[in-house]
C-alpha cells in the first residue's frame, strides 16, 4: 500500500502536536487521570475533520478516510503515545473496532460502516474479550441465535457480557464476536439497540483517560446483514487476520510512551546538578538509566519499521514479526518509564512531573492486544516451525546476511547480531535433540531471545542503510553506535542466557559453549563503553533542555 | 545611466515627482535632463515600466566614496493626555539612538580619517544641528520640508536616496527602530547596497566597516563585511552603543539640500496614531535601574516586591520571556532578543535563569546583580554580582533595608 | 483578490543550542519550520480570501526540503505554490533574495497584495519585505497587525513607538506581518494536509524567473559573512552564598558600593 509521503506525515503530526500543545496541556491531563475521566470533547475534536480528523488516516481512502498504510498508523500511534495513551487508546480502537469490517466485510457492509465511520467520526469498540476469554477466544460464551421469519433468517438475537471494552461505554458503534450457530461471527451493534448496556468506566491503574467498560448484551436484535461478511463461522480467522498490524500498532505506542518518558529524563539531566555539574555529565547515571533504553527503543524502532513496510509491501500475516516487535517494544517502553522515574528521582516519584504517569500509562501495553508472555510463545511457536521446516538453516541463513552486511558496513554491530543469531541456531537445535519444548518456561524464554536476536538483525539493516527513516532523530554516527551497542548485548546475552536455559533442563554436550561462539562474543564487547559514551553525549545534543 | 525606453507614451505623471526637476515631456516621451541623480522615484510611479536605470557598478571606484553618515531620527514628545494615555504633541526631539549612532560614527570616521556626516530630514528640524554636531557631526545635510513632518517611506526614501546618489557616502548607518528599519532596506534595494540589520557592534576592519550581530535567536554572532558595493548601510539596534559626553562648543557645518518634493510620491497615508504607553508606567528602554523578574518570581503577586523595589530605586520593571509567556508581564516589559534591548546602569535579575535569548538584551548594562537558587544559573555568567538564594526570602529583606534608609 | 505570499522555512531557532567547547550551534534534532511571522502572513492571506475571494499563491525561496513549508500553507488553503530552487541562489543575503523574490512575483502575474512576515526568526533582518516592495517598485507597510481591504484601497494598522497607526494605501501594496504576543496560529486538518497533495506547487530555477545572473547568489549579494562565533560571556563575578538576610544586606552593600543608594 502506497500510503502518505513524509511531508504530509510531518505535517499531520506536527498539526497534532500543536493542538496537544494548546488544548491538552499536561495540567489537564493530570486532571483528568485524577478524575479517571474520559475526554469526549478532546476525541470529539480529534475526529472532527476541520479540526485533525485524525481517524481518517485509519480509513482506506474509497470510503472516504486518507488511505493510511501502515507505516503511517504506526506513526501516528508514536506521536498519539507522546500525548496521552488513554487518548491514543481510544483512538487505536476506532480502529480496532472498525478492523473486522475492513477485513471481513462484504463491500456493501464496508462502504455503508466505514463511509459512515469516516464521516460521522463515530467512536468504535472492539467488543472480544470476556471474563472468561481473553487471548483464548475459543471460550468465548456470549451466543447469537437465528431470528427466522418466513423460513428465512431476518436476524440475530445476541446475549452474553464484554469485559475490559475500549471506548464501552462511549462508543457508538460496537463490533461484538459471538458464537453463532455457525461458529465465532462478528456482529455490529449500535449502542442504542435495545437490551444493549455498558457498565461503569473501570478505576484502572493507568490509561484512566481512556474509557474501559464491560459491555452487557441481554437478548439484543440484530438485522442480518449486521453479520460480518454476511456469513458465519469466520469470527475467529477474521481475529487472527490482524494481529500482524495491530500488534504494530501498540509497540508504536510503547516506543512513543517509552521515548516521551525518556525525553524528559533527558531534558531533565542536563538541567538538575549535582555535585559541581549536571547529572547528564555523569557517566554513571547516564549509562545506566538513559543510554540503555534509548537504545532499546530505537532497535524496537528499526524492527517495527522494517515490519511496517514489508506489510505495506504486501507480505501477508506476519504475525510474529507483529509479536517480536510487540514484545520489543512495549517491555522497552516499560523499562525506559520505570528508568525514568528513578533518573528524575524524588520528582519523578511526583505526579508534578508526567514520567510516574507515563509509567502507569505504558503498562497497559505489556497487556493488551496479547501479554508479553503470549508475546513470547507466540514467537517461539512461529520460529519453532521455521527452525524445523529448514533444517537449521533459517537463523544460519540469516546470519549470513549478517555477514554480508558487516563486509559492507562494519560500523552497525552486523557481526555481533551475526553471532546473536547462530548463537540462537545451536540453542534451538539443543533444544530440539533434547526436547527442551516439553519445559513451557524453555519454550517462553526462547521466544523472548528469538526477539533479541532478530531485533539486533534489524537495527543493523536498518543502521547500514545510506538514509534514514524520517522517524530517527540521530545520526549515522549515533543510530550506528546504538545499532552496535545492542548487537553486542544480543550476541552475548544469546550465548549465556541459551547456555543457562540448557544446563537447567539437561546436559550440556561436549563442544557446545565453542560452537555457540562465546569467546566471539566475549571478544566483541570491546568498544562498548565508548560507544554508550558517545550516545549519551548525543542523546543530549538532541534533546536539550528547555 | 537613466533610459526611457520605447514603453513611454509621455503620460507625465514621472514630471511631477522627480525631486531634482529633471525630467519634462516632448514629443510624447519623458526626456531625463542632466540634473537627474538615479534616485529611482520616477522608476516608482511609472505604471508601463517605461524607466530602466542601470547603474554603475560601485567596484570600478570604490574610493569615491568617502565620509559616514548617520540618519537623524526624530520623534514627537509625548504628554499626560485623557484616561492615562499619552498623547502626541506637535514637539519633536531626537531619539538617543542618534546619540549613540554620532557617538560611535565619530570613532569609525576617526579610525578611517573621513568626515561624519548626519542627514536631518523633517520639517523645522533646524534647531537640532547643534545638538547633532555636540555628539560629533561635522557636516548636517539638511532637508526641510512640510511634507516630511512625519516620516513617510517613500518620501524619505526618494530623499535620502537622492543624497546618497549625490554625495557618494562610504558607510550609512541607521537606528534599528520602527522607521530605520522601514526605511533602509527599501534605499538597499534600490542602490544595490549592502545593509546588515541589527547591528550590536561596529568596527572597521582592513578599511572595512566589520558589523556585528547576532542570529539564530541571539545564539551565535556574525561579524558581516561589505567588500564590492557602496554605501556601506547597517541599521543598529538602540541601547547597545555607548553615547558620549556632548561638546555644546563643537559646530558644524550645514548643507541645506532642497529637492522638490511632492507630496503625492507618498503612496502610504497615515490616518491616525494611537500611543497606548500608559502615563506612569515606566519604560524599560530608557530606565536607569531594571528590576526584572523571571520563571523564579512564578506569580503575578509575588511581582509586587520587583515593583516596589524599581520604585524605590527609581527604576523600570522589566521581565524575562518566560515571564511574559506565564502572563505575569506584559510584552512591553519584555527584555530580551525577542523583547527589547536594554543598557540600564544596574539590572537586577531576580529568578531568571539567564537564556542566551535574554542575555543579548541586557548584557550590555552597566553593572548586573543576578539572584537565583540555582548556583549554576547561566545569568551568574554575565553578572558581576551572582547572589545564590531564594528571591522571595531575599527581596522582601532588601526593599525592607531600602524603606528603612529613605526614613 | 490576487495575493502573493511570501514565506521561508527556517529552523526552529528556540531548540537551537551552541556547543559550549567549540562554538558551533548544535543543529542535531532541531526541526525545520515554517517562519512564525510567515505563518501568520499566511493566516491573513487566507483571512481576506475569505471576505473577499480570489487567490493566494504562497512563494518560497530554499533548498528542495523547503517543499514542505508551502505543502503547509497549501493545506491551510493557499491555492497554488512556487519554490525557487536552484544552486545558483546559494549565498543569497537579503538584497539578493528580495530580487529573486521580485523576479519571481513579476512572473507569477498580477496581484493586489503581497504580504511578507515582518523578519524570520533565524536571520531577524526585516530587510526583504521592504526589499521586494522597492524591487516591484510598490508601497509598503511593515510590522502590521491586520489588513481590512475596501475596493481598491487598503487599510492597515501598523506598529510605531509607542502604539500603532492607521494608514492606507492603494493596491497593490506589500505588507509585513508581525505576531501578536501568544497568538494561536493555524494548523491544518489531516484531511486538509492530504487534499493539498494535488494542489499546484511549481519548482522555478533562476533561468525560470529570469533573473541576472549577477544579481542572485554570492555576486549578487553585497553582504558577505565574515565570521560567525559563540557570544561572548563576561568574566566570572564575585558569588555570595548565605541566609536570607545576610544576602539582603550584602545586597545594601553592593548598592551602596556601586552609588546606586547614598552610604
Amino acid at each position: 500500500m502506497p500510503g502518505l509521503d513524509a511531508i504530509s506525515r510531518g505535517l499531520m503530526f506536527d498539526s497534532l502536536k500543536q493542538y496537544a500543545k494548546r488544548r491538552i496541556p499536561y495540567d489537564l491531563l493530570r486532571e483528568l487521570d485524577r478524575k479517571n475521566e474520559f475526554p469526549a470533547d478532546i476525541l470529539k475534536e480529534m475526529y472532527d475533520t476541520d479540526i485533525l480528523g485524525i481517524h481518517l488516516l485509519l480509513i482506506p481512502s474509497e470510503y472516504g478516510g486518507l488511505g493510511g498504510n501502515t507505516f503511517d498508523i504506526t506513526r501516528v500511534c508514536e506521536a498519539l503515545a507522546h500525548i496521552d495513551l488513554g487518548i491514543a487508546t481510544s483512538v487505536f480502537a476506532t480502529f480496532l473496532g472498525s478492523d473486522p469490517i475492513r477485513v471481513g466485510g462484504t463491500e456493501e457492509q464496508k462502504r455503508h460502516w466505514m463511509g459512515r465511520i469516516a464521516k460521522e467520526a463515530l467512536l468504535v469498540a472492539y467488543g472480544a474479550t470476556e471474563p472468561d476469554a481473553g487471548s483464548d477466544l475459543v471460550a468465548l460464551t456470549t451466543r447469537a441465535t437465528h431470528v427466522v421469519k418466513n423460513g428465512k433468517i431476518v436476524g440475530y438475537r445476541i446475549t452474553g457480557n464484554k469485559q475490559w471494552i475500549s471506548n464501552g461505554g462511549v462508543a457508538d458503534v460496537i463490533t461484538i464476536l459471538a458464537a453463532a450457530p455457525g461458529g465465532p461471527s462478528w456482529f455490529l451493534v449500535e449502542k442504542t439497540a435495545e437490551g444493549f448496556s455498558a457498565n461503569h468506566h473501570e478505576d484502572k491503574y493507568g490509561i484512566r483517560l481512556s474509557n474501559t467498560a464491560g459491555l452487557a448484551l441481554d437478548d439484543v436484535y440484530v438485522p442480518a446483514d449486521h453479520l460480518i461478511g454476511g456469513v458465519e463461522g469466520q469470527g475467529l480467522l477474521q481475529a487472527q487476520a490482524v494481529f500482524g498490524y495491530t500488534r504494530l500498532m501498540v509497540a508504536a505506542f510503547g516506543l512513543g510512551a517509552g521515548w516521551e518518558a525518556l525525553e524528559t529524563a533527558i531534558r531533565y539531566s542536563q538541567q538538575r546538578i549535582q555535585a559541581g555539574g549536571p547529572l547528564s555529565k555523569k557517566q554513571g547515571y547516564m549509562l545506566k538509566l538513559i543510554v540503555p533504553n534509548a537504545v532499546k527503543l530505537e532497535a524496537a524502532r528499526a524492527y517495527i519499521e522494517e515490519t511496517a513496510h514489508r506489510l505495506d509491501g504486501d507480505e501477508h500475516g506476519l504475525q510474529t514479526e507483529g509479536a517480536i516487535a510487540k514484545l520489543s517494544a512495549t517491555e522497552a517502553g516499560n523499562k525506559t518509564a520505570e528508568d525514568a522515574i528513578q533518573a528524575l528521582g524524588g520528582y519523578g516519584y511526583t505526579k508534578d512531573f508526567p514520567v510516574e504517569k507515563i509509567k502507569r500509562d505504558v503498562k497497559i501495553t505489556c497487556i493488551y492486544e496479547g501479554t508479553s508472555e503470549i508475546m513470547e510463545m507466540t514467537i517461539q511457536r512461529g520460529r519453532w516451525q521455521e527452525h524445523l521446516k529448514s533444517r537449521g538453516q533459517y537463523y544460519e541463513g540469516q546470519a549470513a546476511e549478517m555477514d554480508r552486511l558487516q563486509a559492507e558496513c562494519p560500523s552497525v554491530g552486523a557481526g555481533s547480531a551475526a553471532l546473536a543469531l547462530r548463537a540462537l541456531n545451536q540453542v534451538l537445535e539443543q533444544v530440539r535433540l533434547q526436547r527442551l519444548t516439553r519445559h513451557q518456561h524453555v519454550s517462553m524464554r526462547l521466544g523472548e531471545l528469538i526477539a533479541q536476536a532478530e531485533t539486533a538483525a534489524a537495527f543493523a539493516r536498518a543502521a547500514a542503510q545510506p538514509h534514514y527513516s524520517e522517524s530517527v532523530r540521530f545520526d549515522a554516527e549515533a543510530w550506528q553506535a546504538m545499532s552496535r551497542v545492542y548487537a553486542r548485548e544480543a550476541a552475548l546475552d544469546l550465548c549465556l542466557k541459551g547456555t543457562k536455559l540448557i544446563l537447567g533442563a539437561g546436559p550440556l554436550p561436549e563442544g557446545f559453549v565453542q560452537a555457540l561462539g562465546l569467546d566471539a562474543a566475549l571478544a566483541a564487547q570491546a568498544g562498548s563503553l565508548e560507544d554508550q559514551d558517545l550516545i549519551a553525549r548525543k542523546l543530549t545534543e538532541v534533546f536539550k533542555s528547555r | 545611466m537613466i533610459e526611457i525606453t520605447s514603453k513611454c507614451t509621455g503620460c507625465s505623471r514621472c514630471v511631477p515627482v522627480c525631486p531634482f526637476g529633471a525630467i519634462h515631456v516632448a514629443d510624447k516621451k519623458a526626456v531625463v535632463g542632466e540634473a537627474c541623480t538615479l534616485c529611482g522615484a520616477c522608476v516608482q510611479v511609472c505604471a508601463l515600466e517605461a524607466i530602466e536605470i542601470s547603474r554603475p557598478e560601485a567596484s570600478a571606484d570604490l574610493s569615491a566614496w568617502k565620509g559616514l553618515w548617520v540618519f537623524v531620527e526624530t520623534a514627537p514628545v509625548l504628554k499626560p493626555g485623557k484616561g492615562g494615555h499619552l498623547e502626541i504633541t506637535d514637539a519633536k526631539t531626537l531619539k538617543p539612538v542618534t546619540h549613540e549612532l554620532l557617538s560611535a560614527g565619530r570613532k569609525l570616521a576617526d579610525e578611517l580619517g573621513q568626515e561624519l556626516c548626519a542627514v536631518l530630514v523633517g520639517d523645522q528640524v533646524e534647531g537640532f544641528v547643534d545638538e547633532l554636531a555636540s555628539y560629533g557631526a561635522d557636516k548636517v545635510y539638511l532637508v526641510q520640508d512640510e511634507a516630511l513632518k512625519d516620516y513617510n517611506t517613500d518620501l524619505y526614501a526618494m530623499v535620502v536616496i537622492g543624497l546618497i546618489a549625490k554625495h557618494k557616502p562610504n558607510i550609512v548607518l541607521y537606528p534599528a527602530t520602527y522607521v530605520g528599519r522601514d526605511l533602509a532596506p527599501r534605499i538597499a534595494a534600490e542602490i544595490h547596497a549592502g545593509l546588515t540589520a541589527d547591528c550590536t557592534g561596529l568596527s572597521i576592519k582592513d578599511g572595512l566597516l566589520l558589523q556585528t550581530r547576532p542570529a539564530f535567536g541571539g545564539n551565535i554572532m556574525a561579524d558581516i563585511l561589505c567588500p564590492n558595493m557602496r554605501p556601506q548601510m547597517a541599521t543598529v539596534r538602540p541601547n547597545v552603543l555607548r553615547k558620549d559626553e556632548p561638546q555644546p562648543l563643537k559646530k558644524a557645518a550645514l548643507v541645506r539640500e532642497t529637492p522638490k518634493i511632492d507630496k503625492n510620491v507618498a503612496r502610504v497615508k497615515t490616518l491616525e496614531k494611537r500611543i497606548t504607553a500608559v502615563h506612569g508606567e515606566k519604560k524599560i528602554d530608557q530606565a536607569n535601574v531594571i528590576v526584572s523578574g523571571g520563571r523564579g518570581v512564578k506569580t503575578k503577586d509575588k511581582f509586587k516586591v520587583l515593583e516596589e523595589l524599581a520604585d524605590l530605586l527609581g527604576g523600570a520593571v522589566g521581565a524575562s520571556r518566560a515571564a511574559v509567556d506565564m502572563g505575569l508581564k506584559p510584552k512591553t516589559q519584555q527584555v530580551g532578543q525577542s523583547g527589547t534591548t536594554v543598557m540600564p546602569r544596574l539590572y537586577l535579575a531576580c529568578g531568571i535563569s539567564g537564556a542566551i535569548q535574554h542575555i543579548v538584551g541586557m548584557r550590555a548594562s552597566d553593572v548586573i546583580v543576578a539572584i537565583n537558587k540555582d548556583p549554576n544559573a547561566p545569568i551568574f555568567s554575565v553578572a558581576k554580582y551572582a547572589i545564590v538564594g531564594d528571591l522571595h526570602d531575599i527581596l522582601p529583606r532588601l526593599a525592607a533595608g531600602l524603606k528603612e534608609k529613605k526614613k | 483578490m490576487r495575493t502573493v505570499v511570501c514565506v521561508k522555512q527556517v529552523p526552529d531557532t528556540t531548540e537551537v543550542k551552541v556547543d559550549p567547547q567549540t562554538g558551533t550551534l548544535i543543529r542535531a534534532g532541531v526541526p525545520s519550520i515554517l517562519n512564525p511571522y510567515d505563518h501568520f502572513a499566511v493566516e491573513w492571506a487566507l483571512k481576506l480570501k475569505a471576505r473577499h475571494g480570489g487567490e493566494v499563491t504562497v512563494l518560497t525561496m530554499g533548498p528542495p526540503q523547503a517543499k514542505a513549508v508551502l505543502q503547509l500553507a497549501l493545506a491551510l488553503g493557499c491555492d497554488r505554490a512556487m519554490l525557487l530552487s536552484d544552486r545558483a541562489f546559494a549565498g543569497s543575503d537579503t538584497w539578493a533574495t528580495s530580487y529573486a523574490l521580485a523576479r519571481a512575483v513579476k512572473k507569477i502575474g498580477k496581484f493586489d497584495l503581497i504580504l511578507c512576515g515582518q523578519q524570520a526568526i533565524d536571520g531577524d533582518t526585516a530587510q526583504v519585505g521592504p526589499g521586494v516592495a522597492q524591487s516591484l517598485h510598490i508601497p509598503q507597510i511593515t510590522f502590521c497587525d491586520s489588513i481590512e481591504v475596501e475596493g481598491r484601497k487598503a487599510k492597515v494598522q501598523r506598529h510605531i513607538d509607542d502604539g500603532y497607526e492607521i494608514v492606507e494605501a492603494k493596491l497593490p501594496v506589500l505588507c509585513t506581518m508581525s505576531l501578536p504576543h501568544a497568538h494561536p496560529l493555524p494548523w491544518p486538518s489531516f484531511p486538509k494536509v492530504a487534499q493539498a497533495r494535488s494542489k499546484v506547487l511549481e519548482v522555478w530555477t533562476a533561468a525560470d524567473i529570469g533573473a541576472e545572473p549577477e544579481k542572485i547568489g554570492l555576486k549578487g549579494s553585497p553582504t558577505q559573512v565574515h565570521k560567525v562565533y559563540p557570544p561572548p560571556l563576561r568574566a566570572k563575578g564575585t558569588v555570595f552564598t548565605g541566609s536570607a538576610s545576610e544576602m539582603a544586606s550584602k545586597l545594601l552593600d553592593i548598592l551602596r558600593q556601586e552609588n546606586f543608594i547614598k552610604p
